[in-house]
């Protein structure tokens, strides 16, 4: 099974799911983890898997096919990224945050204001949500808001997607007024 | 009429999921002329039909618009509704399409939905944008 984790960054996607790896690795200390945790943003730039520089957004522009070809194979992972929903998936898990605590996050993990406010805006629009639903549809996507929850707490609420004790939810919060 | 008896506008749309809001500014973007506020906005139950919601905005907005002498709109569109086929929100299609039965020229739009990024971003026409 692979479950895709996206989100806006800033939303605690990598936070999240390497506490979530690290406890895979405990459960399954003796054998080998059940899913393997990708952090997508890692292959990307390890492999070099990007067609150009977007220098306005110092972002490098994917290469959707090449890290399709990559993920090939690799069938049983949580793929961490906030591109994680344009590939071939089970279920998206999409995390949430509210757009003002978003921009304040990205602003002290030393991200320039303009990269803060534009995730923030898009965070608001629910443009990632949007995408998500619009490529696999409402019946497998889950948000999860992690506006008050610790990293912990957004863990558990992944490991529960993962293991199938969820319904899937969408739309539940509304960021709009952000943007008033 | 003619053009130079036109009295242009800029309409914001701001299209989200479930929700879209609009604000009418003059062509500065400085003074605001009508504003769907949060209390009214379209907020979709997306079991109603969207459209609906989204007329009733746009029929309140041009009211206002027209009271202030404005009969054109150019349109900024911000947000996946605005594009996304299948989205369930009532959109930016289905606000433009009443404010010109509400009687409002629609001039040139456009397209500002903002990418979300680190270090990477999705290519140009994948998603939303
Ligand atoms: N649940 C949370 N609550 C508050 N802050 C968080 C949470 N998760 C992550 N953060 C902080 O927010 C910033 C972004 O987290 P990160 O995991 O890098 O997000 P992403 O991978 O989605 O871009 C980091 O500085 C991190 O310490
Ligand atoms: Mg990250």
């Amino acid at each position: 099974m692979r479950v895709a984790v996206t989100g806006t960054p800033g939303t605690g996607k990598t936070t999240a799911t390497e506490l979530l790896e690290s406890r895979l690795a405990d459960k399954d200390a003796d054998s080998e983890p059940a899913l393997e945790v990708i952090h997508l943003n890692e292959v990307l730039e390890e492999e070099g898997l990007y067609t150009e520089v977007d220098a306005d957004r110092e972002s490098k522009v994917a290469d959707l096919e090449a890290l399709a070809d990559w993920l090939e194979g690799r069938d049983d992972a949580v793929i961490e990224s906030h591109l994680a929903h344009h590939f071939d998936v089970d279920r998206v898990a999409v995390l949430r945050c509210r757009p003002t605590d978003l921009e304040e996050r990205l602003l002290e993990r030393g991200e320039r204001e303009a990269k803060a406010r534009e995730n923030a805006e898009s965070e608001a629009l629910d443009v990632l949500l949007a995408e998500a639903v619009e490529t696999h549809g409402l019946e497998s996507v889950y948000e999860i808001d992690t506006t008050d929850r610790d990293p912990e707490a957004v863990a558990d609420a992944l490991g529960a997607v993962v293991a199938g004790e969820r319904e899937p939810t969408a739309g539940d919060v509304d960021f709009v007024g952000y943007l008033e | 009429m003619s053009q130079d008896d036109d009295k242009w506008g800029i309409a914001h749309v701001h299209a989200s999921f479930n929700n879209t809001i609009m604000t009418v500014t003059d062509l500065t973007g400085a003074e605001t002329i009508a504003k769907s506020s949060g209390g009214t906005a379209v907020k979709q139950n997306r079991d109603e039909a969207s459209p609906y919601a989204a007329m009733q905005m746009a029929d309140s907005i041009a009211e206002e618009v027209k009271a202030a002498g404005i009969t054109g709109l150019h349109v900024r569109v911000r947000g996946p509704g605005g594009n996304l086929q299948k989205s369930p929100g009532p959109g930016a299609q289905a606000t433009i399409r009443a404010l010109a039965r509400a009687g409002i020229e629609i001039g040139r739009i456009e397209d500002v939905t903002p990418i979300p990024h680190d270090g990477s971003r999705a290519p140009k026409g994948k998603g939303g944008y």
